[in-house]
């Protein structure tokens, strides 16, 4: 409970009606089923919710923290359990009242916002001026701040608008101590142009792959990169979801491409890539569409071995979406698609006027499907994740594709025909990124349980391949694990930590934390492979393993 | 011999019986390249030269600078030096890493090569020439240059397009840090060894991490404060099947920054970038004999830009860009030029593709050039533009022997813009008044919009009193990183750190 005189200070700082320490509003921040090992779903009550609307108010909160030795956790637009408070004690700074569009500048390409700022509202504002923003995974209700500032920020439009942290310019950060940063150009105040400098780039304390998960204070304004959009102005599309209907505008193209075997696929981005066409590529798990799409006809046909063939026959698929800025761009963009997929063996569709068209088309640029990927089983996890050459993304589907077979077979996961990976490439194919996903019924408590063993033994398949950790790399247990086989970046991490966060304000579980992994979870065999794995791969004073 | 005479005695002992007797010098001539540099920058006082030839050996010595306290000023490229990043501030021994100059790995189907802090520009790009890659350089780099020092410098590429973010094209990278522990960043913190993750089909591309830090953004534009870089997995590019040069001439700075904006925004160049009329020829030139004559005709401003065609389609890709950047040109109002006074597209392309010839071409005019540069938005060019001419006039000094090079980064979104003093070094007189130059003009930029990025002498103290929480943070990241001060002393924002 929050002691009265924390309540009246935090009050102080935001306003009587911005605070909560009501235990129905709390427990609405604790559920967490998303990406949670923890069977229960429920993560820590928090002490209070605030509401802060200015940096100001976020820094004045802060201290309140600081002062009564309570710990804080911002919050934006909250996907996952990376949001939820990990610990006791810890205040929620909810920052929906900061949703405010700064500037947009046209021809610098950026824009400056807040943190509650979500995609939608965001893109359909650039596309006025003909600019556009890379959408994350989890949709366009989510906020491009925390993605680029706290978490992840992996998007099907990469190849053309690149990666959440790399789309970051100058920077507005409130430290866990209370103190405002600004990194680059408006620590000087010159703008918003650029993050980096002078000289070191404080970026490089911001957040790395992974990013802090709110373990290093609360990023109150950001500046994100713009990218050209040759579509129109606003886009005409009536229905929602699903229904979306719309017309493809000119010199814009979709197909879906199908190639014999990863081997083909693998080849095909590389060839899109380096011909530096594509506006949007993205493999999705093809199982996983016809589970979100059709649910129950899914369910009912999934144990069918023909079905499963076919889907395995046609798992080496990715859409794409071809923009040009002109008719010769689009024609040549075109005929070098065709070219790449007919010498690799595949074929492609056309998706033209087909009804169709316009989920793909709108549903991949507007990024809105997203959150019906709970449609099929209530929930979901997601593993690997570790970005680099499209070749080692390609052996991390492979992994995942066994692996998500055997707990298939024992029915702890639900049967999306067993179709695995998401992937796509960054920067005109600079470096690829695969991610597993497998759905479950967080009512089932067998695949509930599984959600943890099934998580580790994808790292251990990871590390085994020397790819990294992934997606996971946040997770304490992990981390425990992770840590000493990768130069003992934690040991650094807590360095940062120390000098940011010197009381220990901030919920840092997500980004210092470490825990023991529950041994008893795991199979005996492949215990005795993950303790080889670690052994061989462990630094020591004198540096990595060579 | 004195207290000091001793102790730089035994810091040479200790230093040879790490590296060898043959990689240590304390000769006054090879001392004396590394004590100052062609830029405005005081002189320092090298102890001693070491050249290590692996990781470990720089292990060593950094963990012997800590035992003993001396300064360490890591140095990659060839002397003479241009800033003064490699120049002690006071006393040092100089770490010359010109020996490491082995090319790990060329990878050509995952664009990229990893390096050691030794391989040179033409090094680099005669391998990767070899399958069909090409090297992402600055603007006419020395011969000696080292590939590694540039992009740890964050000098500006010259294809916009492939600057999507401030590290590129730096990747992944191994570091000792001051205190002398190793650190890798991005897919090479692994785990595992190089070789096994090159032959698990890795290729140290993810410049990012591990977890959440990004190292390696703290050790780049450190000129060597935090961390010594043993090597890094660098970005290379497809070689274009087919290129073409051409320029766009201007009177006044409007119509190009228009056209710029509009091609940038579309990818649609690889090469681009600006230079003035005294810059243009000072480039173009052989020798000073010829820059009058090449700049006189020239354009106040011009616009040196490449259409490419790759594997696919290569002529294909050439038409259809050549048709849609006329266009825009029309709708800019400026026409597009196959070739200037002094130079066609082809004589462009040859001087873009090599390192520079000798005399380094900032020196052709007059013999010596002190620079400024500065980041910026293209929009914000006229008046920071107007600021340097006003005070080169206001000084006296000779307003065609300023020259002004412009090189739009992260895809157009910013430019690096820097303005040459071309000057006559044996003239003392036009020396100090370029010097003074640059020391207003500092000032007055960092007023009129300029950020000092990369901050050298003297603009190094405005740069840093512009943003007081910025160098609070840096300071205590150089007590993580370096708590005994041994790595480059005096440099940046921190002097007095200890």
């Amino acid at each position: 409970m929050l002691p009265d005189q924390a309540y009246e200070a935090l009050i102080d700082a935001v306003g009587q009606e911005n605070v909560s320490r009501e235990p129905v509003v709390l427990d609405g921040y604790a559920w967490q089923p998303t990406f949670n090992y923890n069977p229960e779903l429920w993560m820590e009550r928090p002490s209070a919710v605030v509401l802060p609307g200015s940096t100001e108010e976020v820094r004045q909160t802060i201290l309140v923290c600081n002062e009564y030795g309570l710990k804080f956790k911002a919050l934006s637009t909250g996907w996952c359990v990376t949001a939820a408070p990990w610990c006791e004690g810890v205040v929620i700074l909810d920052l929906r009242r900061m949703n405010r569009i700064l500037e947009i500048d046209e021809k610098n390409m950026y824009v400056v916002v807040e943190p509650c700022a979500i995609g939608a509202q965001i893109q359909a504002e650039v596309m006025r001026y003909g600019l556009n923003i890379h959408m994350i995974g989890a949709g366009c209700i989510s906020s491009p701040l925390a993605s680029a500032t706290s978490f992840m920020g992996h998007g099907w439009d990469g190849i053309y608008m690149s990666y959440s942290p790399r789309n970051v310019l100058g920077v507005e950060w409130v430290l866990p101590s209370g103190k405002v940063l600004k990194l680059g150009t408006p620590g000087s105040g010159l703008g918003w142009f650029s993050g980096d400098g002078p000289g070191p780039s404080l970026r490089g304390i911001m957040r790395g792959a992974i990013g802090a998960c709110g373990g290093v204070g609360v990023f109150t304004k950001c500046a994100l990169k713009l990218f050209n959009w040759p579509g129109p102005p606003v886009v005409e599309a009536e229905g929602l979801g699903l229904d979306t209907k719309t017309e493809l505008p000119q010199h814009f193209k979709v197909y879906l491409c199908f190639l014999p075997d990863w081997d083909s696929f693998a080849d095909s981005m590389y060839e899109i890539g380096e011909a530096e066409i594509g506006y949007i590529i993205n493999k999705n798990a093809l199982g996983l569409l016809l589970s979100v799409i059709f649910p129950r006809l899914t369910r009912k046909i999934a144990k069918r071995k023909a079905i499963k063939e076919t889907v395995d026959v046609l798992k080496n698929e990715f859409e794409i979406i071809l923009a040009g800025n002109s008719e010769r761009e689009i024609s040549y963009q075109v005929e070098v698609l065709e070219d790449i997929i007919s010498r690799n063996g595949g074929f492609l569709f056309d998706l033209g006027d087909n009804p169709l068209v316009g989920i793909f088309w709108w549903g991949l640029v507007r990024n809105y499907a997203p959150p019906i990927l709970f449609r099929p089983g209530g929930q979901f996890m997601t593993l690997f994740g570790s970005d680099d050459s499209f070749d080692s993304q390609v052996t991390a589907a492979r992994l995942g594709e066994r692996i998500k077979k055997e707990w298939l077979e024992k029915d702890l996961i639900y049967d999306d025909l067993g179709d695995t990976s998401w992937m796509h490439i960054f920067e005109n194919g600079m470096w690829g990124h695969c991610e597993v996903p497998f759905i479950f019924d967080p009512r089932n408590r067998r695949q509930v349980e599984a959600v943890m063993p099934e998580a580790i033994e994808s790292v251990m398949a990871s590390l085994e391949k020397n790819l990294g950790v992934g997606m996971l790399a946040m997770e304490p247990l992990i981390r425990k694990i992770a840590s000493p086989m990768q130069g003992n970046y934690n040991k650094w991490q807590k360095e940062f930590q120390r000098i940011i966060d010197p009381r220990g304000a901030a919920d840092s579980a997500l980004y210092t934390g470490e825990a023991e992994i529950d041994l008893s979870t795991i199979d005996p065999n492949k215990l005795q492979k993950m303790t080889e794995i670690i052994m061989k791969n462990l630094w020591t004073e004198s540096g990595p393993p060579r | 011999m004195t207290d000091g005479g001793r102790a730089n005695a035994d810091i040479a002992g200790a230093l040879v019986s790490i590296v060898g007797e043959e990689n240590v010098s304390v000769e006054q001539d090879i001392l004396g390249d590394h004590s100052r540099c062609l830029g405005p920058s005081p002189v320092g006082d090298p102890l001693s030269v070491v050249r290590p030839g692996c990781p470990e050996e720089i292990q060593q010595i950094v963990r012997l600078a800590n035992e003993l306290e001396f300064n360490i000023v890591p140095a990659s490229s060839g002397a003479p030096h241009l800033r003064g990043g490699a120049v002690p501030s006071g006393e040092g021994v100089i770490l010359d890493l010109s020996r490491m100059k082995r090319i790990m790995r060329i990878d050509r189907r995952n664009k990229v090569a990893v390096i050691e802090p030794g391989v040179t520009f033409g090094e680099l790009e005669e391998g990767a020439a070899k399958v069909g890659l090409k090297v992402l350089t600055p603007l006419l780099p020395r011969a000696n240059k080292s590939v590694l020092a540039s992009y740890l410098d964050r000098e500006p590429i010259t294809i916009p397009k492939y600057h999507w973010d401030m590290t590129d094209p730096l990747l992944c990278t191994e570091i000792i840090f001051g205190t002398g522990e190793f650190f890798r960043t991005g897919a090479a913190a692994g785990p595992g060894t190089l070789e096994e993750m090159w032959k698990a089909g890795l290729g140290l591309k993810n410049p990012m991490g591990p977890s959440a830090t990004d190292i390696v953004r703290l050790v780049q534009g450190s000129q060597g404060t935090m961390g010594i870089v043993t090597w890094a997995s660098v970005k290379l590019e497809v070689a274009p099947q087919i290129r073409r040069c051409y320029f766009l001439k201007g009177e006044t700075f409007g119509p190009l920054i228009d056209f710029a904006y509009r091609v940038l925004r579309r990818k649609m160049t690889d090469e681009f970038f600006m230079l003035n009329a005294p810059a243009l020829a000072s480039m173009l030139a052989k020798n000073n004999d010829d820059i009058a004559a090449l700049a006189a005709p020239q354009s106040p401003f011009t616009i040196v830009f490449c259409l490419a065609g790759y594997a696919h389609l290569p002529e294909k890709r050439l038409a259809y860009l050549e048709k849609d950047i006329a266009d825009v040109a029309k709708q800019c109002g400026v026409e597009i030029k196959r070739e200037i006074p002094g130079a066609d597209g082809m004589r462009m392309i040859e001087l873009m593709d090599h390192p520079c010839s000798v005399p380094y071409w900032k020196h052709r005019a007059k013999g010596a050039a002190f620079d400024i540069f500065f980041l910026s938005t293209l929009d914000k060019l006229p008046q920071l533009l107007a600021v340097m001419t006003g005070t080169v006039q206001e000084s006296g000094f000779h307003a065609e022997r300023l020259g002004l090079y412009v090189q739009p980064i992260q895809q157009g979104r910013a430019c690096h813009a820097e303005f040459h003093l071309y000057y006559d070094p044996s003239d003392e007189a036009e020396a100090r008044t370029a010097g003074d130059i640059l020391a207003t003009a500092s000032e007055r930029l960092a007023y009129a919009g300029a950020f000092f990025s990369r901050p050298y002498f003297p603009w190094v103290d405005v740069a840093y009193r512009r943003c007081p929480d910025t160098v609070w943070m840096l300071k205590e990241l150089k007590r993580v990183f370096d708590p005994k001060n041994v790595l480059n002393r005096g440099k940046l924002c921190f002097s007095g750190v200890e």
